[in-house]
């Protein structure tokens, strides 16, 4: 215990003292706030030139048209006749089209001037002028129209998590941004092991190791050690998030969403992080200790990510059909249940006897992985030269 | 007292260690000797405990060696690195306490073992920045600093250039001192006969020689005849004598190998009398010259 203590407190030290985790830290911080604070800025930019329009036409239908438009668009301003669209937007800045509504038979046409099309949805328009079109052919009240128009719908969940379609939608988005950040910790997490182990073997000092302190420690050190700092990082992320999206100015944004995770949701992902971390990083750490230059990592690592991106991959697609038998199968599967289980919790009733019959076997297989882990870096830190093969490790693992 | 009890090593069909066996008082120093994949190393890593023997066990002081009396133990391997980025004073200490020494008497320890090394200086610079003679010292106080009862250093000579082996040779003769078992191999004879009372000599992973300089030399009762000049008349005569080989020339003379019980009063009045010798010397064999018969290599 004491050699894990010693190890543990050492690979922390080193790894808050290297200027890796330093610069990570505060890039990962910064981009968070960014990640943030841009689509928001952006958004609003957009949305203030796509949002704010000028109405002109002929007096008799202007006022009724802005009043029409005004529950898309922001009306920057009314105009009669405009004769010279190009100046008119160039006088009015904020506004990014001009609409011109006019009279045609029984009913009304819209020629829309723009900066850029792109900005401008023709649909909303259309719909918007749709109860002046009407009104002109019946003439019935735009009001009165509009009422028809809208048929009142309620929606009734029936064995959904969710009251409303609204609520679904946001925690599938949740469940999606927290799922990219499960798989981004744990992998970066785990690369972070393969690196710092492959750099032992490289430096030759693990044989100096191995003599002084127990594999298995020194490998569970190790881990350990990046896992706490994992933690660390992902609070300082989390919190970043939670104060960057406005939780100071009374909450809005990402912090409301946070807001809504449930505590079965924070459970499950504390959970699964750690299954997924820890299976992940011994059987990279085990990896990595067979190679002899970091150089070599880059080939290792290929192949033993690609579970990990399958398994991501079922998860985004378990966010849509979290019952599917694909889904449910491998939401017992260790390496891809962490992901799939979580993003099951995320977004539907997983059965508690599920829950639980895919801990236990992702704890089982935390254990086996973490036997066969040491054995292999137990074996592999003192091998030099060329690779074993898959043959070679076997039987020196079974000697 | 170090005890190895004929054991064996084996990684799939590769036999590493066929049957070693020797045992080490305490306080002795003792030289492993062997040709490159004799299996010096491997027997070094069953001694500390990084290997479990197939077959044999290994005890020191007649309790089998585990992880409590591995971490009494010190161990400089051929292949030696450090933490790079990692200062020096902590990273002495960091083996210190891997050795389960206390924080504070680590950081006691550490600054001793940098005095004595002269490293004072580079106390609070990243290995990494040292000079590799430097960094060779810090290997050996990260391999010591918890003052080990067994010390077992792995070609410690390897690649030093005359300062720092020197150096090296004074850290030992301090381990000495202090009443630790040393293990060493190392290819330099000459430093192995200064240093180690007791030796074993294996070759293709079995003991081929066990025992002090004496021991080694009644193993193999040879003499080096070395006679000036190297005539015709002086080899004609020691051609004749049973078991003789001729070894070679040096410095003028002819080196023969007999047997340590030759005549050597009658010997040296038949080269008298054929030759009108300047030189006759009956020689000890060397650590080498035993080293290299029993390896099975022309001496």
């Amino acid at each position: 215990m004491n050699e894990f203590r010693t190890v543990l407190v050492a690979e922390i030290m080193r790894r808050v003292r290297s200027r890796a985790f330093k610069v990570g830290l505060v890039i990962g911080i910064v981009a968070v706030a960014l990640a943030i604070k841009a689509p928001q800025l952006i958004g609003s930019a957009l949305n203030r030139a796509s949002h704010s329009i000028i109405v002109g036409g002929s007096a008799s239908l202007n006022d009724r048209a802005a009043k029409l438009l005004s529950k898309d668009f922001a009306i920057e301003g009314v105009v009669s006749q405009p004769n010279a669209p190009a100046q008119l937007l160039t006088a009015h800045p904020k506004a990014g089209a001009l609409v011109v509504v006019s009279a045609v038979g029984r009913g009304v046409v819209a020629d829309v001037y723009a900066r850029d099309l792109s900005f401008v949805s023709a649909e909303t328009i259309k719909r918007d002028l749709m109860p002046l079109n009407l009104a002109l052919a019946t003439s019935a009240s735009e009001t009165a129209i509009d009422r028809y128009m809208n048929v009142p719908i309620a929606l009734h969940s029936v064995n959904s998590k969710f009251a409303s379609s609204a609520a679904a939608d946001a925690a599938k988005g949740l469940a999606y941004g927290l799922l990219f950040f499960l798989y981004v910790s744990i992998l970066m997490n785990s690369q972070l092991i393969m690196t710092s182990v492959a750099e032992e073997k490289t430096s030759r000092i693990a044989e100096l190791l191995v003599a002084s302190v127990h594999p298995s420690a020194l490998l569970a050190g190790k881990i350990a050690a990046a896992a706490v700092l994992a933690v660390i990082q992902m609070a300082s992320w989390l919190a970043v998030a939670y104060f960057v999206s406005g939780f100071g100015a009374g909450g809005s944004g990402l912090s409301m969403i946070l807001r809504t995770v449930t505590p079965l949701e924070a459970i499950a992902f504390a959970v699964y992080f750690v299954l997924g971390y820890l299976q992940l990083s011994t059987v990279f750490a085990a990896a990595a200790s067979l190679v002899n230059r970091t150089e070599d990592l880059g080939s290792l690592s290929g192949p033993l990510v690609m579970p990990v991106i399958f398994a991501l991959f079922i998860a985004i697609y378990a966010l849509g059909f979290p019952n599917s038998p694909l889904v449910t199968i491998t939401s017992f599967i260790p390496i891809v249940a962490p992901f799939t289980m979580f993003a099951r919790i995320g977004v539907s009733i997983v059965p508690a006897w599920q829950i639980a019959l895919s801990i236990v076997i992702n704890i089982a297989a935390v254990w086996a992985f973490a036997v066969l882990a040491g054995k292999v870096y137990r074996v592999g830190m003192l091998l030099y030269g060329r690779p074993p093969k898959l043959s070679q490790l076997w039987l020196a693992m079974r000697s | 007292m170090l005890q190895v009890d004929h054991v064996a090593k084996s990684f799939g069909d590769v036999v590493a260690v066929n049957d070693v066996a020797f045992s080490i008082p305490n306080g002795a120093t003792f030289g492993l000797l062997g040709p490159n994949g004799a299996g010096k190393t491997t027997t070094m890593r069953m001694i500390l405990g990084i290997l479990q023997p197939d077959h044999g066990s290994l005890s020191w002081d007649e309790t089998p060696v585990d992880g409590s009396a591995r971490r009494r133990f010190g161990y400089l391997p051929e292949e030696r690195g450090l933490y790079a980025k990692m200062k020096v004073r902590e990273q002495i200490a960091y083996f210190a306490r891997l050795h389960g020494l206390t924080k504070q008497l680590s950081q006691r320890r550490a600054d001793d073992w940098i005095e004595q090394l002269q490293l004072s200086e580079y106390a609070d610079r990243p290995a990494g920045e040292l000079s590799k003679g430097n960094q060779q010292k810090v290997q050996v106080a990260c391999a010591a600093v918890h003052e080990p009862v067994l010390l077992v250093l792995d070609e410690p000579f390897s690649g030093l250039d005359p300062v720092n082996a020197e150096m090296l040779l004074g850290i030992l003769q301090a381990q000495q001192k202090r009443g630790t078992t040393l293990v060493l191999s190392s290819h330099q004879m000459w430093q192995l006969e200064e240093l180690c009372s007791n030796f074993c000599i294996i070759a293709d992973g079995t003991n081929r020689a066990t025992g002090t300089l004496a021991d080694l030399r009644a193993q193999f009762p040879t003499r080096v005849l070395r006679v000036s000049p190297a005539t015709d008349a002086v080899s004609a005569v020691l051609d004749a004598l049973p078991d003789a080989r001729r070894l070679g020339m040096q410095d003028g003379a002819v080196d023969y190998e007999v047997g340590a019980g030759a005549p050597l009063p009658r010997i040296l009045r038949d080269l008298v009398a054929a030759e009108a010798i300047t030189r006759f010397e009956a020689i000890e064999p060397s650590l080498q010259d035993i080293y290299l018969r029993a390896i099975g290599q022309p001496a």
